[in-house]
């Protein structure tokens, strides 16, 4: 009884820590991305004196944020969709063959996750130069396709070792073609792993920095990039407020989609065993 | 088909353009360093690009920062993540909001975070209204861009705490409650349970989150340039100010690009070294 006492006291104790942890600073966001251009919050106002849309109605009408939505939300997509693809076969490899050298392969397909980014960022656009690539779009494409190809064959090739073999080998005794065999065994089981990866992409690339601003920046511009612009030596709280909402609220939402995707990504919610 | 070439094809477009694109670029940052595809002039093998950074006041700070931001980003998230993977191991009213709460700035983006903490810290955000207000300062502390990189730290933990917890509490929650309990009926107590059984079993996930945190930290850009001193550079932030537009020395910037990914090799072996030798070491201890 005491014990469960004392552990009540500390759930309290921490829930309001994390409060502050996480609501303090999304509120003071908030309340940023509102003040009124007319209105200044300043010293010693605790709140702001007047909120209204009207930053982010300027924002939107006077920088160039919407074109760098347009590249993010147009480059994240089909990132998303050349990762799966081109992952989708060596996911297979690791998920349904044995072949020597296989652990090394496993680990060397991280190099993307452990190489600090910015030098990733700068010796790419270095090897661009030293091509004669000067467009911008596929060349950021490129750079995220490599980057979250791990994330990609990682959650792909535990979904390809989850399809059952006698699922596969069903289906070609009833005389099933290799698309109806795919259809049949493959699919369902692939279905979540397939959106997860998607998912986790798309969601990367939208935030994705160090490429974008390296290798886009000025004539290609994303959101992280117009963010960015706001942080640094032309420091604009409000607009940069309105930014951030833009980058961090559509991403948190869909990673709490990926999270419940990635809990039905197991073999017994899928294949109906365990 | 022979098996073999069949893998090869199934391993080519993922893989393989992984393994192209990236032996590419990182063997680009290593001859670049050595003076070859020189953008300004003629390529010449030479050391010269090395010796220029040795005798660079900068480059040396740099490395110093990043390292000593790195080490003590690591080892604070890993002793935040501890206490709370234990805790939360097992599920009670409201463990789920917990956790969620906790893992939720993953999620954040880094510019994002650092926003959000610049607006809390900054000379008129909410830490010093309500310090003021309660009344334990008189005026305004500068908190921002604070010479010691408490802001960076700050800012690291409060995105890498959360792969620290998880990976804590997934390698935590694999200790089977039978083990625990035997520890508990011979006599160990809170502590010596931790330290002999908690520890030596948790040692993986410990030294995973502190080499991915520290390589993480090490080539942080944006929290420096953000809420970084004013005076000092990350080395991210030295190599793409010395890339940039106002110098375009790219070798320069090969120099600290190759250090870079030596720290953080070098940080990630010595961490993972110490982690080793702590455990052996404490469970020896009586």
């Amino acid at each position: 009884m005491k014990r469960r006492h004392i552990s009540t006291i500390l759930a309290i104790a921490v829930s309001f820590a994390l409060f502050f942890w996480l609501a303090i600073p999304f509120a003071m966001a908030v309340m940023w991305s509102m003040v009124d251009p007319g209105h200044p919050w300043s010293y010693p106002d605790i709140l702001p004196p007047k909120l209204s849309f009207e930053r982010w109605r300027v924002v939107w009408e006077t920088t160039s944020l919407p074109t760098a939505m347009l590249n993010s939300y147009t480059l994240a997509p089909v990132a998303g969709i050349c990762t799966l693809l081109l992952a989708a076969p060596t996911a297979y490899a690791f998920g349904r063959e044995e072949f020597r050298g296989k652990a090394i392969a496993q680990v060397v397909i991280l190099i993307p996750l452990v190489l600090p980014g910015f030098v990733t960022a700068v010796f790419f656009a270095s090897l661009l130069l030293s091509l004669g690539i000067f467009e911008k779009y596929p060349a950021v494409l490129l750079g995220h396709i490599v980057l979250y190809m791990p994330y990609a064959v990682r959650i792909l090739s535990v979904s390809f070792s989850q399809v059952q073999d006698d699922v596969v080998n069903a289906a070609r005794d009833l005389g099933a073609s290799p698309f109806e065999v795919f259809r049949a065994a493959y699919f369902p089981v692939l279905k979540p792993g397939i959106f997860a990866a998607f998912l986790i992409v798309f969601v990367l690339s939208i935030e994705e920095f160090a490429i974008a601003f390296i290798v886009g920046v000025p004539d290609f511009t994303t959101i992280p990039t117009i963010l960015f612009s706001y942080l640094g030596f032309e420091f604009v709280r409000t607009n940069a407020a309105v930014v951030a909402l833009i980058l961090v609220v559509p991403n948190v939402i869909l990673m709490l989609v990926l999270e419940r995707l990635l809990q039905s990504a197991n073999p017994a919610s899928v294949s109906g065993k365990g | 088909m022979p098996r073999y070439l069949r893998i090869v094809l199934l391993l080519t477009p993922g893989l393989g353009l992984v393994v192209v694109m990236m032996s590419m670029v990182i063997y680009r940052a290593v001859a670049q360093s050595f003076g070859l595809y020189n953008f300004g002039g003629e390529d010449i093998l030479s050391l010269a690009h090395w010796q220029e950074m040795f005798d660079n006041r900068r480059y040396w700070s740099a490395l110093r920062w990043s390292g000593y931001i790195a080490t003590t980003s690591a080892l604070l998230s890993v002793a935040l993540a501890y206490p709370l993977a234990l805790w939360l191991r097992r599920p009670f009213f409201g463990s789920t909001i917990l956790s969620a709460m906790i893992k939720a700035p993953y999620f954040v983006p880094g510019l994002v975070a650092a926003f959000l903490l610049i607006n809390v810290i900054s000379f008129h955000g909410f830490v010093n209204e309500f310090m003021i207000w309660i009344g334990l300062w008189d005026k305004p502390v500068r908190m921002q861009n604070d010479e010691n990189g408490y802001a960076i730290i700050g800012l690291q933990v409060w995105k890498q705490l959360p792969l620290a917890f998880l990976l804590l509490l997934g390698s935590i929650q694999s200790i089977p409650d039978s083990v625990l309990h035997a520890a508990q009926d011979l006599g160990a107590g809170t502590l010596a349970r931790f330290r002999r059984v908690v520890l030596p079993l948790t040692m993986k996930a410990m030294q995973a989150a502190l080499v991915l945190i520290f390589i993480g930290a090490a080539g942080d850009f944006s929290f420096q340039a953000i809420a970084g001193p004013a005076r000092k550079n990350s080395m991210a932030t030295l190599m793409t100010q010395l890339q940039g537009s106002n110098y375009s020395d790219w070798n320069g910037a090969a120099v600290v690009g190759v250090t870079l990914m030596g720290l953080s090799l070098v940080g990630a072996v010595a961490l993972a070294g110490f982690v080793q030798l702590m455990t052996k070491f404490t469970e020896n201890v009586r």
